[in-house]
């Protein structure tokens, strides 16, 4: 008794385990695509910023040009404020600057004067008291913005402002001081100069951030970097830009004796009290407004090429580079497989040749991929282009191409000997019967019939192509560059982006969009391939069943 | 038009009575025409067919001729003795921390793989019904079909940061990582073959030994998985090829730290394989240098391996299907 | 096409009337060629179209046909019954020289057809399969259409232009009793026919190469007995124009379409000549057991 449910035990958990097994592959299946497709479509389904639109505007010329003209116009209008309390503040916060605007108002009002007596206006004798007034007012204000002793720099901003209706400044550029001191004076009530290199320093931070949230200003020079033309063109690219915006990193000791730990301060409470911290409030609310998000579909992803720097743009060239090198791969492998499989079902019948063959296309089915990449250049780049092509001995896409076709010629071969060796023998008799020759027979009867089978090798041999890195590392494969034009150019294509862009590239890892829609394009490319071969080989059992 | 050659030999006369307007001999131009385009047909076919011959007799050739310079350079003993593998830096070639590397991945991605595999054949073969198995399947192929890339991108970017981040590991590209990834890349193979196998044994034996009374476990571990082995060896062992001579993934999940892991047990540290070396630094490599014969040594011991494997599987291959009746 | 009405396919025809009424029949050489012996001796009617010679055939070790001795005669039914693995079907693809596909195939003796032995180096395959059609055991059309399926021997002949094409079509189809059923859908599948029409079609496509002896294999064995019962009509008319061959299990059906019965058993020939002798009285123990059940 005991003994029975001992065993029938041990069948459940024999099951059990075998359910598990499967389960656990289904789940990592699962697990791996989902988190591809899931991150990956970020790159296509996403919330596009009016940065977005104007980038595509500039890049690819999409877009009704009024429209979004109407709509920068807007956003401008929403940043407005943010960059006038910026101005503000950062004057305050940089007393050598200031010491230049101020020089250089003194200077063109030395100027001014000086053309008015020539032109008549004033007479000699005026230029200096009146360049006096004009020093004494600017070594205040100088006076001003180098102190840091709040009290002092206020009433030397007062002395200032006290000769505001000076009839020799009233209508001259003099007018200028007046307002630097006013500004100061504002900057300076709401802060707490001795800290003013920390201000500084946080200041630029969130000057640069705002940067990347708004990209250059308007009237600003654009800059030669196509990166920093623009904003953050997406609304989860523009959260993560408020996101340091609002806090600050910083490694506190929590508790003493323990580690310091990284905890995230408010950026806003550094600034508290002065004017700066409107701008955080302004960010905080107003942030819909400025940037305008909008669900955006960008299918033109497979189609657009990115920029050098990556960043803007698609998959294109690495779709067309892969298609390229499959499609190589196939067109020199297809013919090579056929024939093989052909002679392997209908020329022969066992033998020593044929047991060679097998063993070498078992062999080659088995050879690393990486040892393929050796083979490719040691024998396609480095002997085969410059001795037989005459090309330099570079990475080419038909070196990389072949390399391919000997990788995927088993696979070919075994699918089409599969394929033709299932064509009923009664077709092959009948044509025979009619008179048909072999070649004639295999040509017209056994090749279409067998086609479908053959289709599904091929197909299944593309998706195999297309996803090989290691062969093509050394034969054919870029990260940077255009649209290859020709087989000898070497390509970009999805596989090395993909690596390049999880491994090394430091843009790309802050820009998941990136990394992610390029392997999803490759994992959906290959996932298509797959369920097309699948669904073929289905109706091709369907119908043998169905007879 | 056959029709319009008609010549009268001997047999036509009564052919033509008979009403045969067509002669049933050829003219001797055709005869020798056929002859010589049957013979040259055949000589272009096998030509054409042994293209796969061929691309292994060249493979061979040219990475043994390009791993030549090294062999010959005197530093073999170095290359198999030391763990020393600065090539860049000080021109040391000690290769053992290299083939540690990828005994670890390929030793604990076989035994995962290997378990995982055969049980998820048995549950294919025998335990699920056909319309579930129907739908099982795709997902083995498929799982087969993603790149090696996409895993190690999955490697690198999800299960990296987690074993840092969640289990507290110094490095998320650790053996652990490479092993666990690289095994679910090999399962497909295990099982695919495993099942063939397994399927191959037939319901003769299957239902013997239910009729003695066996449960579905006894059945399969007694009966079934004894009379299936050769093409379970034949299984494991292309599952485990497809993981020696795998790079995107191990060149991604395997920290690239070309170190033999002490304490042996740690699986927290990084590795480096061999293929990943090859990929990693033919790029930098001066070609002709002995640096680049050096990978090239690499390559050729790669593909003797995998060679030889290969032979061993076919040898089990070999043995089920004589079992099975069904020749070569 | 002559159509006769008053073909009776369920009961045993008189053999000699069917033979000499099919004189006017559209046939003109046929007048000619018949002799007089003919006359006197049912089995010399008309010449011999295939004559076998100690003919064998081995595959390998094994033998296919032993020594076999026979003629075929022109425009008449000839049936072969036996045992199954008696080498009819052997014999049978040997005339139109099938069995090259099986390699280890040797053939001895002399197999003529139309005065040319079959199995002469020089032969010419493409005319000699033309001019003798065969019909397979299973139904086995091309997975192509209905009117690519007749054309294909037409244009292995050269024939391109479709005028001439669509004629061959139709008066093929119309031979195979097949046209009027399939007119309109000349561009579906063949495989869509039933198991009978497709059979017929492939009767279809071997006479769209104009042979003058059609082979048949088992033509009936994988079909109903309606099906059956068409084929074996459509044999009886075309028995005027083609030299028909036809290897049978069913004895029924031999003794129903066939002038001339051969009984073969272990590849060897037991018993030749005219159905209604062979069937009522045949000379060979051997086949009187077959014939009345005792084996087989």
């Amino acid at each position: 008794m005991m003994r029975r449910i001992m065993r029938h035990v041990l069948d459940r958990l024999f099951t059990g385990s075998a359910a598990i097994s499967v389960l656990l592959m289904t789940l990592s299946l699962a697990l791996i695509l989902g988190m591809i497709f899931w991150r990956g479509s970020s790159a296509i389904v996403f919330s596009g910023t009016v940065e977005w639109r104007r980038m595509q505007l500039g890049r690819f010329g999409r877009g009704d040009p009024a429209k979004i003209e109407a709509e920068v116009e807007q956003a401008a209008r929403a940043r407005q404020p943010v960059y006038e309390i910026l101005d503000e503040f950062g004057q305050g916060l940089d007393p050598d600057a200031l010491t230049r605007q101020a020089n250089h108002i003194y200077r063109e009002y030395r100027r001014q004067i000086r053309n008015r007596i020539e032109d008549g206006r004033l007479d000699n004798e005026d230029f200096i008291p009146m360049r006096n007034a004009a020093r004494d007012v600017r070594n205040d204000l100088v006076a001003a913005y180098q102190s840091i002793d709040q009290e002092e720099i206020l009433n030397l901003l007062d002395a200032v402002l006290a000769r505001r209706d000076d009839e020799a400044f009233v209508g001259t550029t003099a007018e200028g001081f007046f307002e630097l001191a006013e500004q100061y004076g504002r900057v300076v009530r709401g802060l707490d100069l001795s800290n003013r290199e920390i201000y500084a320093e946080s200041y630029l931070e969130v000057r640069n951030l705002i940067r990347r949230l708004f990209g250059p200003r308007p009237g600003e020079e654009t800059p030669p970097l196509e990166r920093l033309r623009y904003g953050a063109t997406r609304w989860d690219e523009a959260h993560d830009a408020l996101h340091e915006i609002m806090w600050l990193e910083e490694w506190v000791q929590v508790e003493p004796g323990q580690p310091l730990e990284k905890t995230l301060v408010p950026r806003r409470d550094q600034f508290e009290g002065t004017p700066m911290a409107e701008v955080f409030d302004l960010l905080d609310h107003d942030l819909d407004s400025m940037l305008n998000p909008r669900l955006t579909i960008y299918l033109n992803y497979f189609t657009d090429a990115a920029n050098p720097e990556g960043v803007f743009g698609g998959a294109g060239p690495e779709i067309w580079g892969t298609f390229m090198l499959a499609g190589l791969a196939i067109a020199m492998s297809l013919p090579l497989g056929l024939v093989a499989a052909a002679f392997l079902v209908e020329c022969t019948r066992g033998g020593p040749l044929v047991r060679m063959l097998r063993m070498c296309i078992n062999t080659l089915a088995g050879v690393p991929s990486i040892v393929f990449g050796l083979f490719g250049l040691a024998a396609i780049v480095m002997v085969f282009q410059p001795r037989v092509l005459g090309w330099e001995p570079n990475s080419t896409t038909l070196a990389g191409g072949m390399t391919l076709a000997l990788l995927v010629l088993p696979m070919i071969i075994r699918a089409s000997e599969e394929a033709i060796r299932a064509v009923p023998r009664s077709y092959r008799e009948a044509s025979l019967a009619l008179g048909a020759g072999k070649l004639r027979t295999f040509l017209t009867v056994t090749l279409p019939a067998a086609l479908p089978g053959v289709l599904t090798g091929v197909i299944l041999a593309l998706g195999r192509a297309a996803g090989e890195t290691a062969p093509i590392l050394f034969t054919a494969a870029v990260f940077v560059g255009g649209w290859a034009t020709s087989v000898q150019d070497p390509t970009r294509c999805l596989p090395y982006s993909s690596y390049q862009f999880a491994t090394s590239d430091r843009l790309a890892t802050r820009s998941p969009h990136i990394q992610w829609g390029m392997i999803m394009t490759l994992v959906l490319l290959v996932l298509v391939l797959n369920l097309t071969a699948i669904i073929v080989r289905w109706r091709i059992s369907r119908r043998l069943r169905g007879g | 038009m056959p029709r319009n050659e008609l010549t009268m030999t001997e047999g036509s006369e009564s052919a033509a009575a008979a009403g045969f307007d067509r002669s049933l001999l050829l003219t001797p131009g055709r005869d020798l025409a056929g002859y010589l385009g049957r013979g040259i047909g055949w000589v272009l076919l096998t030509t054409v067919a042994c293209a796969s011959v061929m691309a292994v007799m060249l493979i061979f050739v040219f990475i043994f001729k390009e791993a030549w310079p090294f062999l010959t350079g005197g530093r073999v003993m170095e290359f198999f003795g030391s763990t020393a593998w600065y090539p860049a830096r000080d021109d040391e070639f000690g290769a053992l921390s290299l083939f540690a590397g990828s005994a670890y991945a390929t030793a604990g991605a076989t035994l995962i793989a290997g378990l995982l595999g055969v049980s998820a054949a048995v549950f294919l073969s025998d335990i699920v019904p056909f319309r579930i198995r129907q739908i099982l399947k795709p997902v083995v192929e498929i799982l087969a079909a993603i790149p090696s890339v996409a895993y190690g991108f999955f490697a690198l970017l999800v299960v990296a940061p987690w074993m840092q981040d969640t289990l507290g590991f110094t490095t998320g590209t650790n053996i652990l990582n490479v092993t666990v990834m690289l095994s679910i890349m090999a399962v497909p193979t295990v099982v695919s073959i495993a099942e063939d196998a397994l399927t191959a044994v037939g319901r003769n034996l299957r239902e013997g030994a239910y009729a003695m009374g066996c449960t579905r476990a006894e059945t399969l571990v007694k009966v079934v998985i004894p009379a299936a082995h050769s093409g379970i060896i034949a299984a494991v062992i292309l599952g485990m090829m497809r993981a020696i001579g795998e790079t995107m993934l191990v060149w991604m999940a395997s920290g690239n730290a070309a170190q033999v892991p002490s304490p042996w047990w740690d699986l927290s540290q990084s590795v480096r394989t061999v293929t990943a070396t090859i990929a990693g630094e033919m790029g930098e490599t001066e070609r002709g240098g002995v640096h680049y014969h050096a990978l090239f040594a690499l390559g050729l011991l790669l593909l003797t391996i995998t060679f030889g494997l290969n032979l061993v599987s076919e040898y089990f291959l070999r043995r089920t299907r004589r079992r099975q009746g069904t020749g070569g | 096409m002559s159509d006769r009405g008053n073909f009776d396919m369920t009961v045993m025809p008189d053999q000699e009337e069917r033979t000499h009424s099919r004189g006017g029949v559209s046939l003109p050489k046929a007048e000619q060629t018949t002799t007089a012996a003919a006359e006197s001796d049912p089995m010399q009617c008309c010449e011999a179209v295939i004559r076998a010679k100690s003919f064998s055939l081995y595959y390998g070790q094994t033998v296919g046909v032993k020594d076999v001795t026979l003629d075929i005669y022109r425009c008449s039914v000839t049936s072969i019954i036996g045992p199954s693995g008696c080498g009819k079907s052997t014999l049978l693809r040997s005339i139109n020289r099938m069995n090259d596909l099986v390699p280890s195939a040797r053939a001895e003796g002399k197999l003529e057809v139309a005065g040319t032995d079959v199995y002469d180096r020089r032969i010419n395959l493409v005319n000699l399969r033309q001019q003798v059609g065969m019909v397979f055991q299973h139904p086995n059309p091309f997975p192509k259409s209905i009117y690519d399926n007749i054309a294909f021997g037409p244009r292995l002949q050269g024939i391109r232009r479709r005028s001439r094409l669509d004629e061959i079509v139709e008066r093929c189809l119309r031979s195979a009793a097949l046209w009027e059923e399939v007119r309109d859908d000349l561009k579906k599948s063949a495989l869509a026919l039933s198991g009978g029409q497709q059979q017929r079609l492939c009767i279809a496509r071997a006479l769209a190469t104009e042979p003058k002896v059609l082979l048949m294999d088992e033509p009936c064995s994988a079909l109903d007995p309606i099906a059956t019962g068409r084929i074996e009509e459509l044999i009886g008319k075309l028995r005027d124009n083609y030299s028909i061959v036809i290897v049978t299990h069913n004895m029924q059906q031999a003794a129903r379409v066939s002038e001339r019965t051969a009984f073969m058993c272990m590849g060897e020939l037991i018993e030749y000549g005219l159905t209604r002798d062979v069937f009522t009285n045949p000379q060979q123990k051997r086949t009187e057991d077959y014939i009345t059940g005792r084996f087989g």
